[in-house]
């Protein structure tokens, strides 16, 4: 009989035990854990990161799992469970150095290439200014070089045409001999002087003629103005003829005014007869008589 | 299936003796937990634990206090309980506190990576 009553009571505990499994204890310690499980399970940066933590995580949730299930006593469920949740942290902590180390090196590398770029470019730019530099001498140079050469040039030309140096500039002084006598037209050899004298106003564009002209005292005054007019004007007819501009050249007629000698012997009348070119200087001003 | 007096009084003991030996077995390995426990608080102070995550390093120090305090107590199965416990904030106190550097360093990296955009930008113009 005994047997009887002792396999319904078997089955009501083994019944009791039953549903106690079916509905395994729960604690609040428990459910923030395995939130906190869920939010790393789900951090794509852990799984990349952080892979051994979260192994040991898991293996601390089971344990907490399967104390709920074995309907453990709450303390031991919470010990677990708080295990457990520390265990997730350090995952997030671990996964959140790792990934700010990475972003540092990242970024080291990113820094020195922007360092290299702004230095090649620091370089680049002093290597254009030094080119710069050295350009700006060169051309200095050039240009003193090409001021000596018209210079010479220039004192070659006027040593030619007999220039002389004066306080009112370069005089070149066309005698007599170089007109038609008594008449204004230059003859041969005073267009030669002309040409070259053109030659020089060509090649120093900034510098003017003044052409004055001169006569002896013979005949009238009024003849003898009307005649160094005229050969004043010849001499500019000459210059515009080999393309100087009008405006460079300015003329005067003296007629027997200014004698460089005496009127009394033919020799120093003839000196009289003259057509004198006052050069200016580079600044192109020629003071007046 | 009915025991005779002599094997009862045999089983009983061996009972006993396991039980004893049971409660003896639990200092060892709580001692150990303890060491173990009280070098991760070590070190993690010694990572800045302390400044970076003071949280967790106070509930390390008070949990490594009473599970010493359990020690003294005999209550080996308490201290091993505080001494995991107080291991594992241990821990975390520490990983926050390299965690913290790490990304104070990154956010210093990228401050200096803006300032160096910011220079080149204005040498191009």
């Amino acid at each position: 009989m005994k047997k009887i009553i002792f396999t319904p009571t078997l089955l009501v505990i083994a019944a009791l035990l039953t549903a106690c499994n079916s509905m395994p204890t729960n604690t609040s310690m428990l459910d923030q854990t395995r939130n906190d499980y869920r939010s790393a399970q789900s951090n794509p940066k852990v799984a990349s990161y952080a892979p051994l933590e979260m192994k040991q995580a898991s293996d601390a949730m089971a344990k907490a799992n399967a104390a709920a299930a074995n309907n453990d006593s709450t303390e031991e469920i919470d010990k677990l469970a708080y295990l457990a949740k520390q265990k997730i942290a350090l995952t997030q902590e671990v996964a959140k150095q790792k990934s700010a180390e990475a972003d540092v090196a990242k970024s080291g590398t990113e820094r020195d290439k922007m360092r290299l770029d702004q230095r090649t470019r620091e370089a680049d730019q002093s290597r254009t200014a030094a080119n710069i530099a050295r350009g700006d001498a060169a051309y200095a140079q050039q240009q003193t070089r090409d001021a000596q050469v018209r210079n010479a040039n220039l004192e070659a030309q006027l040593a030619e045409l007999s220039a002389k140096k004066t306080e009112r500039g370069m005089v070149i002084t066309l005698g007599d001999v170089l007109f038609a006598t008594d008449q204004a037209r230059l003859n041969p050899e005073g267009q030669r002087t002309v040409q070259k004298l053109a030659q020089v106003l060509t090649q120093n564009p900034q510098r003017t003629v003044l052409i004055e002209g001169f006569t002896d005292s013979t005949g009238s005054s009024a003849h003898n103005q009307a005649l160094s007019e005229r050969r004043a004007d010849s001499v500019q007819l000459g210059l515009l003829e080999q393309g100087i501009a009008r405006n460079r050249i300015a003329i005067h007629g003296y007629g027997e005014a200014h004698p460089v000698a005496g009127n009394e012997s033919t020799t120093d009348r003839q000196l009289n007869r003259r057509v004198e070119i006052v050069l200016s200087e580079d600044d192109g001003k020629i003071r007046p008589r | 299936m009915k025991m005779n007096s002599r094997q009862s009084v045999i089983a009983l003991c061996g009972a006993v003796v396991l039980a004893s030996v049971g409660c003896s077995s639990m200092k060892t390995p709580a001692t150990a937990d303890v060491a173990v426990s009280k070098a991760a608080v070590d070190n993690a102070a010694s990572a800045g634990g302390a400044e970076l995550a003071p949280v967790e390093m106070r509930m390390a120090r008070e949990k490594m206090a009473a599970a010493n305090k359990a020690m003294a107590n005999k209550d080996y199965e308490l201290a091993s309980d505080l001494a995991n416990q107080a291991q594992a904030d241990a821990k975390l106190a520490q990983a926050k506190a390299a965690s913290a550097k790490a990304q104070a360093a990154s956010a210093a990296l990228d401050d200096d990576i803006r300032i160096l955009r910011e220079e080149l930008q204005r040498a191009r113009k």
